[in-house]
């Protein structure tokens, strides 16, 4: 509760102006290409693949983590035991397999009923979840030998979904179904160390010794910080945030408020955009606009139904913030990129007036990143030293149709467990059909992980067998919720800057 | 102080339009921190000579006291744990508000401490709706300084950070000169378009102006060149453009064309500024930039083999060899009056280096033969732009004796940097006036 009277003295605060605005703390920025694709690439070969990869890639993983686990189970007066192979699994033997999870649930949308329909666009997605709670869902598991049904309670209490692999311990029943008593995940990745790749500026060399533990630092203005924003949704249409949008800005060039707080705000070093930062959405009554001109379509696009109004509200925004802050932008669902996963960078020619920060696209594989980095999504990082996994949010957005909870970050940390970003792709999240590698797949673990455009903020850590640590972070967007999330690059503590306005 | 109430009052008291801090900054080059400071200072005089007269919105950040449940009343912050949001962690919460003056108390009261209060605009009337705020900003995109943007952050008291790059243009030592011309026509038109609504703008602008140019005219050697090729670039044909633009990707962050005004609007959607000032190029590049010259061919042949078209990739060969001398390509597309359209082309592997026509058979007053044409190809580059080349290409032809004068064949290329476009260029203009009407068609 604050009275006026209290904080009038604020307003006069003037005599003891700083002379000079306050300097941005630096960015020390290492991108990883991780999910980066060749330009030319080929789409003809098949989706296969990538399961075939997914598995050999993560089940060393899982049975190791199984075999110690259940190395010496006995139930029964048996001991059990492992099986290569999922047909390898024999009835009334105790044993443990490891495979691929297929879900078979009748709101999925099936490719393979697409084909026997003939119907060779894909439906427009009409269900919010996939998941229905009349039990007709059917959880399998399956390798390139074969599949087998899964029954039995700790189905229930592990959120499971297609793509993701698992180790699983029971018996065949005399349905030919697999009677599970255990179920076992490949667990958190091995975690680089802080600063692995890049190099820590001399100053921060205390920083090496420290752990994501490591609390007692002041968090309220002394630390840097990175700024994760998403949702921006410039709108041709709907301006009723726009008030937002500007308040978000100034709050990050540090125009607004006082010198003490401007000091602080100093302290972001990048602002990271995690997808949607264009609303495609149009008006209502474009739409029936729509319906008449549709006659004068060229190509079945109708080019005067083009708004360019939100991206360049967009790269105005950018523009603007570029000179005082780095920005890295991720591309969403919403954003002009490929549809499916890994989403492309964003080309640049999209930001007229901001490109001329973006990097050297000649001399882009050598030198430095651009100070406006357009990336991909999932996209990898080193930030600060810190490894940092990030996503647009379909990714979590696609897993939260599986499963029946609305826990985010639940999913989110299953992914880690999983050890894969995307487990759905290529199932129902659309995805570039990999041929030698599965980047999806988590080969290490990072420090944050963090996914954009989702319903409200969220935020936890969870901790891994060998002492890995991850902050999960679901950020909203910023469109509904008005918030701005800062990371602290010592601690990773994680606060956030709400912009209202009445 | 002065020059501040003056603008203020102009703006609210006559013009009735609400005023922002920023907006004061920018048209006055006070930092923001004064600016607030001036809005202050209005609003205590005019409110105390004239109650009412002018109403103020307010920025406060703080953290409030029970994110969004200020029911609870409790102070602890842990208390909000079981909400509806029990998975996460509980985080600390800093609130950004911007309040009309009428609202502020019942706002306040939602804090539970303030760090930062300061007005955020003046308004003559009550700020009911505070979306108003947003088209004032949108006018500030007028005040911006495409130019100098670091520049401006000192002026207005903006975080400034050092590290902030562009991408710089190699091989252009001059990026600075074609920028000249501009902060003065921008001060021109600013000047002959007063704007009723910022009187005291253009002033600050014209102080703030002349050391801009100076600043920029220093190389002035250079500044002579750009008006020049400018114009040769405006000729010089999209084709030519969008090629070199390709290979040379980086975009000075000056816009160097003479649309100096129009930019705030027009700018966000018009590219052709920077394929006017790639023409600019070519003149001083022949001798320093071998290196950039071999990008670029590394580059096209990378293009070229890209587009295996099915009825063209017998065409590869031949252009191989056109890569090595520029003087080859025009020759080859020295246009030849008849070239027969039956594309039937075969490989001509060893067939290299000079001539541009095998004959093959001469009997009966025909000639026949094969001939080195320019074809053109479209195709998309890894940056996805869209660029059209040239290459050589056989083409079996028959035609009457006494074949089109070679004469204007071994012409030398002027500028040996130049790309394949401009050599056909030249040819074709050349040809244009010599051959007969078809070889317009056929080139085609």
């Amino acid at each position: 509760m604050v009275k006026l009277e209290d904080i009038s003295s604020l307003l006069e605060a003037s005599a003891h102006l700083p002379p000079k605005a306050p300097v941005r703390a630096p960015s020390a920025y290492k991108p990883l290409h991780s999910y980066a694709l060749d330009k030319n690439r080929s789409y003809k070969q098949q989706y296969g693949d990538m399961y075939f990869l997914r598995l050999a890639k993560i089940k060393p993983a899982v049975e190791e983590v199984a075999a110690k686990a259940w190395a010496d189970t006995e139930i029964g007066g048996e001991r059990a035991k492992r099986v290569d192979r999922v047909l390898d699994v024999r009835q009334g033997e105790l044993c443990w397999v490891a495979g691929t999870v297929y879900m078979d649930m009748k709101l999925k949308p099936n490719i393979l009923e697409d084909v026997s329909k003939d119907s060779w666009l894909s439906a427009p997605i009409s269900s919010q979840k996939y998941y229905s709670d009349d039990g007709s869902d059917q959880t399998m598991l399956e390798d390139d030998s074969g599949r087998v049904r899964l029954v039995g309670d700790p189905l229930s209490t592990i959120p499971l979904v297609t793509g993701c692999i698992i180790a699983v311990m029971g018996t065949e029943n005399t349905h030919g179904e697999f009677e599970v008593i255990d179920i076992k995940v490949p667990d958190l990745a091995p975690q680089p160390e802080r600063w692995a790749l890049s190099r820590a500026p001399s100053a921060a060399g205390k920083a090496k010794s420290e752990d994501t533990e490591m609390t007692d630092s002041p968090s309220e203005s002394g630390g840097k910080k990175i700024a994760i924003v998403s949702g921006l949704s410039f709108s041709g249409t709907d301006a009723s945030y726009d008030l937002d949008l500007n308040l978000l800005l100034e709050y990050l060039l540090g125009e607004a408020l006082g010198p003490e707080e401007q000091a602080g705000v100093s302290q972001i070093s990048r602002l990271i955009i995690a997808g949607d930062s264009i609303s495609t959405t149009t008006g209502k009554e474009h739409e029936d606009d729509d319906d008449k001109k549709r006659a004068q379509k060229k190509y079945g696009y109708d080019a005067s139904a083009y708004n360019p109004l939100p991206s360049q509200l967009f790269d105005e925004f950018l523009s603007e913030l570029l000179p005082s802050v780095p920005v890295t932008l991720l591309p969403g669902a919403q954003d002009p990129a490929n549809a499916s996963y890994p989403q492309q960078p964003i080309h640049t020619a999209m930001f007229p007036l901001s490109r001329a920060y973006a990097a050297d696209a000649a001399a882009a594989s050598a030198s430095q990143p651009g100070w406006f980095d357009t990336v991909t999504n999932p996209w990898e990082a080193e930030v600060e030293g810190w490894r940092i996994l990030g996503t647009g949010g379909q990714n979590v957005d696609d897993v939260f149709k599986y499963v029946e909870s609305d826990d985010r970050l639940g999913m989110m940390e299953a992914m880690c467990r999983w050890r894969c970003c995307a487990p759905t792709a290529p199932d129902t999240l659309w995805s570039y059909p990999f041929q030698e590698d599965d980047p999806f797949v988590l080969k290490s673990c990072p420090h944050v992980y963090f996914v954009g455009c989702q319903p409200e903020f969220a935020t936890k850590v969870v901790h891994g067998p060998d002492g890995q640590s991850v902050r999960l972070i679901a950020v909203p967007s910023f469109s509904k919720s008005k918030e701005v999330v800062l990371v602290d690059t010592e601690t990773l503590e994680v606060s956030k800057v709400r912009i209202t306005s009445r | 102080m002065d020059e501040a109430k003056k603008y203020l009052s102009d703006r609210l008291l006559s013009e009735e339009v609400p005023v922002t801090y920023r907006l004061l900054s920018r048209a006055l080059n006070l930092r923001v921190n004064v600016a607030k400071q001036k809005l202050y200072e209005f609003y205590q005089s005019q409110n105390a000579s004239r109650p009412g007269s002018v109403h103020a919105a307010y920025l406060i950040y703080g953290s409030k006291t029970e994110d969004g449940h200020p029911d609870s009343g409790d102070t602890d912050m842990d208390s909000s744990a079981p909400e509806h949001e029990p998975l996460s962690d509980h985080v600390p919460t800093k609130t950004v508000t911007i309040v009309a003056e009428e609202k502020l108390k019942e706002v306040l009261a939602e804090y539970e401490q303030v760090s930062s209060f300061h007005i955020y605009s003046l308004a003559p009337f009550p700020q009911r709706d505070l979306a108003m705020l947003s088209d004032v900003s949108r006018s500030l995109s007028e005040y911006r300084n495409a130019e100098e943007p670091a520049k401006a952050l000192d002026t207005y008291g903006i975080i400034a950070n050092p590290q902030a790059r562009k991408r710089d243009r190699k091989g252009r030592p001059q990026i600075l000169a074609p920028t000249a011309p501009k902060p003065i026509t921008k001060q021109e038109s600013q000047a002959s378009t007063p704007k009723p609504s910022q009187p005291e703008k253009a002033k600050p602008e014209a102080r703030e102006t002349p050391s801009t140019s100076a600043d920029a005219t220093p190389s002035s050697s250079a500044g002579k060149k750009p008006p020049a090729t400018l114009k040769r670039g405006a000729s010089g044909g999209i084709m030519q453009s969008f090629a070199k633009a390709a290979a040379k990707p980086p975009k000075p962050k000056p816009k160097p064309e003479p649309k100096a005004k129009d930019e705030d609007t027009s700018m966000a959607l018009s590219d052709d500024g920077e394929a006017d000032e790639e023409d600019v190029l070519p003149p001083q590049k022949t001798v320093d930039h071998e290196a950039l010259k071999r990008a670029r061919k590394e580059r096209e042949e990378a293009l070229m083999r890209m587009m295996q078209d099915p009825e063209e990739d017998v065409r590869e060969e031949a252009k191989k060899d056109d890569e090595q001398s520029d003087e080859e390509m025009e020759e080859a597309s020295e246009p030849e009056p008849e070239p027969e359209t039956e594309p039937e082309p075969e490989q001509q592997p060893k067939e290299e280096k000079e001539p541009t026509e095998v004959v093959s058979n001469s009997s009966n007053g025909r000639r026949r033969g094969k001939r080195r044409v320019m074809k053109k190809k479209r195709i998309l580059d890894d940056q996805g732009y869209m660029v059209t080349i040239q290459e050589a290409a056989w083409e079996s032809f028959s035609e009457d004796e006494a074949p089109a004068p070679a004469a204007a064949k071994a012409t030398p290329t002027p500028t040996p940097a130049s790309s394949a476009q401009k050599a056909k260029k030249a040819a074709a203009g050349k040809g244009g006036s010599q051959g007969s009407i078809m070889s317009f068609f056929s080139k085609k």
